[in-house]
C-alpha cells in the first residue's frame, strides 16, 4: 500500500488553530506533527501595561476558559501585591472556576466529542443510530438539552461575576462582588437543578452511586444494575466507546502534569488531598510514577516553533518573537514546545484525577494504559466529585461573615505567576513587573502541553505520540483520528482531508 | 424566506460563539428552527459535521451556493508586513477567504469588538483589523466604500464578547426584514445608542456622586476606579448577561469594551482626572455645568448613600 499523507484540518478557533500532518504508512500513523496556525501575540500586547491590565485581557484569550485565565492573572498578581485572599474570596474563585469546568466537559463531550459517533464510518456500530438521535448536532436530544443545561449552571458566574464570558471579578486580593445571602441561594438553586439534570441524564443514577464505582470491574457491576445506568448517557458512552475501541486508541507518552485543583479556604469543610494547600494536589508523573511537583521545572522552547530564541526556558526568561520562516529548519507551529523537567506531558482532567489518586482512574490507567476512553470517561465523572464541593463552598459562604475583598499594599517591582487546573488542564501565568509596568508576560495553556511541537530533541508533543502507531481502517475516512485529537478536548470540529502524495496536495483555492 | 448563514472566526477567542450560545427564548436551536435559518458552516455547531468545507467556500465563491449572512467573529490578522500568515486556512492567510466571501454575501455581521474594529490585536505586530473599521477610523480590511450585496455596509455588533440578543435580534430583523437604524460607526441603533450604565443598579450612586476607591464597595465606579458604563454605547444594563447581572452591578468597572478603541491604550481599574473629574465625561456634556451639578449632587447625597445603606 502507498504510502500517503493526511492532512487534518481541525477548525479549531477556541484555543487557536489547529492543523494536524500525518502519515500513514500500510494503514498504519508513521508520523505526526500538531500545528498551531494562528499567532495572536497576547504576550507582548501586555507588555509595557498597568500591572492589573492582564485581569482584563487575558480572560479574552479564550472564550470558554476566560474565568479560568482571569484566575491565573489574579492570582499572580496576588504572589506580586503579596495580598492575602480572604477564605470567601477563595471561595467565590473556587465556585466559579467549578461552574466554568463543568459547562465545559459537557459541551465538549456531547456537542464536540460524541458527535464523531454520528460519524457515517460508525454505521455499522450496533449503536449508531441511537449515538445519531442523542448527539446529532442542534437536533440530538442529549445535543438539545446539553445547550440549555450548560446554559443555566453558567448563571452561577453571571451571579458572582457579572458575565460569562469574559469578566474581571477576581482582582489581588479576592474578588469585588458582594454577594447577599439570596444570591448566593440563587446559585445553589442553579447547581441543585444541573445536579438533578446530571444525575437523572449523564449518569443514570445518584452521584453517591457513582462514586461507589472504584474500579474496572466495578463498570461492569454498573452498567448491568439496572437499565438507566445503560441508558444513560455515561452507560451509553461506555457501551459504545468498548465496541469502537477506543479504550486502545491514542495511547501517547503516558506522562501527566496537572497545576493542582483550587486553594482551600484556611475554615472548611471539604478534605485537601494534599498537603501544598490545594484540594487536589499538583503534580507531575511519568509511566505511573509520581514526582514532586516545582513549577520552576517547566521550560519552553521553540526549536521547531515559528519564534525566534535558542534553547529551552522558563516562562520568567521566555520571549516571544514571532519569526514566519514557513517550512525553513523545521519548524511548524505557532506552539511552543512545553516540557516538565525536560518531559512533554499530557493535561486535563484525566491528569487531575491521577494526582487526586482517583481509584477508578487508576485502576483503568494500570489495565490498560491511557487512551482515548478514559480521557473522556475522566471528563464525564469529574463533575461527580466538583459538585459536591462546589455546593458546600457556597453554603459556607453564605454562614461565613468575612469579606470578600482585602486590601494589599503597594508593589513597584516584582514578579508573580498564578497556576490553575483550567477546564482543559494546566493553565499558568508568569509576570514580571518593574515600576509598576508589566515588563514580561508568559502565559502557558492547557493546549499549549497537549497540542505541543517537537522539542530541540525532536522529542514529540503529546497529542503527536498518542496519534503515532494508530491503525487506520479507511485512510479516506481515517476517522480515530478525529476521536484521538477530541479526547484532548481542543474543542474543535474536525474536517479531515486526504491528500495522496503522488498528485498535487488539493489546496483551497480564494 | 430561508437565510444561509456562514460563520467563520478569524483572530479572535471563539467568544462570541459561546456568548450565542447564552441564548434563550428563543434559544440557538429554537432560532435556527423557527425563524428558517439555516446554518451552512459554523467552526463548533456545524449542523452537517459531513460536509466538506472546502468543496463549500468553493461553491460560495464561485455563486453556486447563496449566501445571505456572513458572520464573522474575531478580527482580521494582515501581520506579518501584510502577508496574513500570522493566521492561515488549508495554507493559505484567512484574511484571503474572506475577502472571496465577503464579495457574495448578501450581508456582513462583524460579530464581537476585534471583527468590528481589530479589537484586542489592533495597531499591534498582528496588524488585526476590523473589517470595515480600524478603531475609530473607517476603512479597515474591506475598505470604506465597500457594500454587502444588499447595498449595506458592514454591520458592526461590538461588545468583548457580543451579547448573544443582539446577535439573535440582528438575525431575526434579517429574516423578518425589519427596518434597521445606524449609527455612524454602522452599529444598529436599536442596542448601541443608551449607555451602558442605564439600568446599572449603582445609579443612585452615580447620581448623588458617591464614589468608591477601592474594589468591594456598593458606590459607583466612574471617578476613581475606571468605569466607563457613562461614556459607553451598549445594552449590557439592559439586556442583562446570561440573564442574570452586568459587570457593573456587581462590581466590575465596565471597561468600553463596545467602543473603537476597546482595548484602551491607558490602565484600566483607573479614571484619568483633572482635578477629581473623570477627562471623559458623558458625551455632549459641559465641562463647567458638570462639575457643578455633580459638586451639588455630592452635597446633597443622602446618609444611607454615604454609608452605603442601600444595596445594589
Amino acid at each position: 500500500m502507498a504510502k500517503r499523507k493526511t492532512k487534518i484540518y481541525p477548525l479549531n478557533r477556541v484555543e487557536g488553530d489547529l492543523e494536524v500532518l500525518v502519515e500513514i504508512e500500510n494503514g498504519v500513523v508513521t508520523e505526526a506533527r500538531s500545528a498551531g496556525i494562528m499567532y495572536r501575540g497576547f504576550e507582548n500586547i501586555l507588555v509595557g501595561r498597568a500591572p492589573l491590565d492582564g485581569l482584563v485581557l487575558t480572560p479574552r484569550i479564550c472564550g470558554i476558559c476566560s474565568t479560568s485565565h482571569l484566575m491565573a492573572a489574579a492570582k499572580a498578581l496576588d504572589m506580586f501585591f503579596k495580598a492575602r485572599v480572604p477564605d470567601n474570596a477563595k471561595r467565590v474563585r473556587n465556585v466559579t472556576l467549578i461552574a466554568e469546568k463543568i459547562q465545559n466537559d459537557f459541551r465538549h463531550a456531547f456537542l464536540l466529542f460524541m458527535t464523531d459517533f454520528t460519524n457515517p464510518e460508525h454505521n455499522k456500530h450496533s449503536l449508531y443510530e441511537e449515538a445519531v438521535r442523542r448527539y446529532q448536532p442542534l437536533k440530538g436530544e442529549t445535543s438539545i438539552q446539553t445547550i440549555q443545561e450548560t446554559k443555566k449552571i453558567l448563571e452561577v458566574i453571571a451571579i458572582l461575576g457579572g458575565q460569562w464570558p469574559h469578566s474581571s471579578f477576581m482582582v489581588p486580593g479576592g474578588v469585588v462582588c458582594i454577594p447577599s445571602a439570596h444570591e448566593i441561594n440563587h446559585c445553589l438553586f442553579s447547581l441543585r437543578k444541573f445536579r438533578q439534570w446530571y444525575e437523572r441524564r449523564v449518569l443514570g443514577c445518584t452521584i453517591e452511586r457513582w462514586l461507589e464505582v472504584k474500579s474496572k470491574s466495578d463498570i461492569d457491576l454498573w452498567l448491568d444494575e439496572t437499565e438507566s445506568h445503560g441508558n444513560s448517557d455515561l452507560g451509553f458512552f461506555i457501551r459504545f466507546a468498548r465496541e469502537a475501541g477506543l479504550d486502545k486508541l491514542g495511547k501517547g507518552h503516558g506522562n501527566f502534569v496537572s497545576f493542582g485543583s483550587m486553594d482551600l479556604p484556611k475554615h472548611t469543610a471539604i478534605k485537601s488531598h494534599s498537603n501544598d494547600g490545594l484540594f487536589l494536589p499538583a503534580g507531575f508523573s511519568s509511566k505511573s510514577r509520581m514526582h514532586k511537583f516545582s513549577q520552576e521545572k517547566i521550560t519552553e522552547d521553540v526549536s521547531h516553533s515559528w519564534f525566534t530564541g535558542d534553547g529551552s526556558k522558563h516562562p520568567y526568561d521566555g520571549d516571544t518573537i514571532p519569526y514566519a520562516s514557513g517550512s525553513e529548519g523545521g519548524k511548524y507551529s505557532w506552539a511552543k514546545a512545553v516540557r516538565y523537567d525536560g518531559m512533554p506531558a499530557e493535561t486535563g482532567p484525566l491528569a487531575e484525577m491521577v494526582m487526586g489518586a482517583d481509584p477508578l482512574i487508576l485502576d483503568l490507567l494500570r489495565e490498560d494504559g491511557p487512551n482515548v476512553y478514559v480521557r473522556e470517561l475522566a471528563r464525564l465523572i469529574r463533575t461527580a466529585f466538583l459538585l459536591p464541593v462546589m455546593e458546600t463552598w457556597l453554603e459556607e459562604t453564605t454562614l461565613c461573615k468575612e469579606e470578600f475583598y482585602r486590601d494589599h499594599g503597594k508593589a513597584k517591582n516584582g514578579h508573580g505567576y498564578g497556576l490553575v487546573e483550567a477546564p482543559r488542564g494546566a493553565l499558568g501565568h508568569w509576570v514580571k513587573i518593574g515600576g509598576e509596568k508589566i515588563e514580561k508576560y508568559q502565559i502557558i495553556t492547557p493546549t499549549a502541553w497537549n497540542a505541543s511541537p517537537r522539542d530541540a530533541e525532536g522529542v514529540r508533543g503529546p497529542w503527536e505520540e498518542a496519534l503515532v502507531g494508530t491503525e487506520i481502517k479507511d485512510p479516506e475516512n481515517p476517522f480515530e483520528l478525529d476521536h484521538i485529537i477530541r479526547s484532548f478536548d481542543p474543542c474543535l470540529v474536525c474536517t479531515v482531508h486526504t491528500i495522496n502524495l503522488k498528485n498535487e496536495p488539493r489546496t483551497i483555492f480564494v | 424566506m430561508s437565510l444561509k448563514v456562514y460563520w467563520l472566526q478569524c483572530g479572535g477567542c471563539g467568544g462570541d460563539t459561546w456568548s450565542f450560545f447564552n441564548a434563550e427564548s428563543p434559544n440557538i436551536v429554537e432560532l435556527f428552527d423557527s425563524f428558517h435559518i439555516e446554518l451552512l458552516w459554523h467552526p463548533t455547531i456545524s449542523i452537517d459535521s459531513r460536509r466538506d468545507p472546502i468543496k463549500l467556500n468553493q461553491d460560495l465563491i464561485s455563486g453556486e451556493q447563496e449566501l445571505d449572512v456572513l458572520c464573522i467573529e474575531g478580527s482580521i490578522l494582515r501581520g506579518p508586513g501584510g502577508t496574513g500568515r500570522f493566521d492561515e486556512v488549508y495554507g493559505k492567510p484567512k484574511k484571503d477567504l474572506v475577502a472571496a466571501l465577503a464579495q457574495r454575501a448578501q450581508y456582513i455581521l462583524a460579530l464581537g469588538t476585534c471583527a468590528s474594529f481589530g479589537g484586542i490585536g489592533a495597531n499591534t505586530e498582528i496588524e488585526a483589523t476590523g473589517l470595515q473599521f480600524l478603531k475609530w477610523e473607517k476603512g479597515g480590511f474591506l475598505g470604506s466604500d465597500f457594500k454587502s450585496g444588499s447595498g449595506l455596509p458592514v454591520i458592526n455588533l461590538p461588545g468583548c464578547p457580543c451579547h448573544c440578543d443582539v446577535v439573535v435580534g440582528m438575525l431575526t430583523a434579517l429574516v423578518s426584514g425589519t427596518h434597521i437604524e445606524f449609527s455612524e460607526f454602522n452599529t444598529p441603533l436599536e442596542w448601541y445608542s443608551m449607555m451602558v450604565h442605564q439600568g446599572c443598579t449603582r445609579n443612585e450612586y452615580h447620581e448623588y456622586r458617591v464614589e468608591e476607591t477601592k474594589f468591594g464597595e456598593k458606590g459607583c465606579m466612574f471617578f476613581h476606579l475606571g468605569c466607563h458604563g457613562p461614556i459607553v454605547h451598549g445594552p449590557c444594563n439592559k439586556l442583562l448577561w446570561n440573564k442574570r447581572s452586568s459587570k457593573t452591578r456587581v462590581g466590575v468597572p465596565c471597561f468600553g469594551c463596545t467602543r473603537p478603541d476597546f482595548p484602551q491604550r491607558y490602565p484600566f481599574f483607573y479614571t484619568r482626572n483633572i482635578e477629581g473629574i473623570p477627562i471623559e465625561l458623558p458625551e455632549g456634556i459641559s465641562r463647567a455645568h458638570y462639575m457643578a451639578y455633580k459638586g451639588m449632587a455630592a452635597a446633597a447625597a443622602p446618609s444611607r448613600l454615604k454609608t452605603r445603606k442601600t444595596k445594589v
